[in-house]
């Protein structure tokens, strides 16, 4: 999954003093920031998306193997898990640096 | 390689062990058929499993394998037969053949594939839980 690549990927994200005053010249260099929670969040909704698909599959005799739609939902579970923590400390790093004492 | 694939390679011995005891069950249910689509009696099934290896992976993924099932076959073993001259298809000399199913060999391997059944959703919660452990890394 490539959620946990993003994810090992966090130390790159160290605010920099340029990136406020040239957010361009900045990008052309590194991934956007925004671009890459975009695409996490992205591949999320595609895990629920899968495993919402297999459900319906499941409950309409399309699908035989319970435990592939059990399996998908985990993996649903797993990579929202992961999300939201990064999340969480996103938020947390955030709130340190607004209650910096200047 | 990543949890997930932990997740994929439990899957498909779930799947085999599925597929398997769907064998054990139509040996079962034709414990006693003695007409077949060849004529002779029902044959007992038995899955071949094979382990298949991701050749597109790293080194680690190179040495761990999927199991699949590859074939059902037919073993040799030979019929049951009974003394049954009453039988609608009891031979000339009044012998009927029956399947070459035994159903305690047949529930022992039903325990078994539901015991392996059972061990691969055990790797699938473990793995799930060693994933909600590492994202309680660092939590206050």
């Amino acid at each position: 999954m490539a959620l946990y690549t993003v994810t090992s990927n966090i130390p790159g994200l160290q605010m920099r003093p340029e990136t406020a005053a040239s957010a361009a010249s900045a990008a052309a260099g590194s991934v956007d920031f925004g671009e890459m929670l975009g695409q996490a969040v992205e591949q999320v909704s595609d895990a629920q998306n899968v495993a919402d698909d297999r459900l319906a599959a499941l409950a309409s005799g399309k699908e035989v193997d319970i435990h592939g739609t059990m399996i998908a939902m985990q993996e649903a579970d797993i990579s929202l898990r992961t999300m939201v923590s990064v999340r969480d400390r996103v938020v947390e790093a955030y709130q340190q640096m607004m209650n910096m004492a200047i | 390689m990543s949890l997930i694939d932990t997740f994929s390679i439990s899957a498909s011995g779930l799947t085999a062990q599925r597929l398997r005891l769907q064998t054990i069950s139509s040996n079962m249910a034709n414990a006693q058929t003695t007409r077949a689509e060849d004529g002779g009696p029902y044959r007992r099934k038995v899955p071949v499993f094979e382990a298949q290896i991701n050749n597109f992976g790293d080194m680690l993924d190179k040495n761990l394998a999927r199991v699949k099932v590859t074939d059902v076959i037919e073993p040799d073993t030979p019929v049951n037969r009974v003394y049954d001259p009453g039988h609608p298809d009891a031979g000339a000399d009044g012998y009927v053949d029956f399947p070459n199913v035994n159903i305690m060999e047949e529930m022992v391997d039903m325990m078994n594939a539901s015991r392996t059944y059972e061990a691969n959703t055990n790797v699938v919660d473990s793995t799930k839980q060693m994933a909600n452990k590492a994202l309680e890394i660092g939590r206050l």
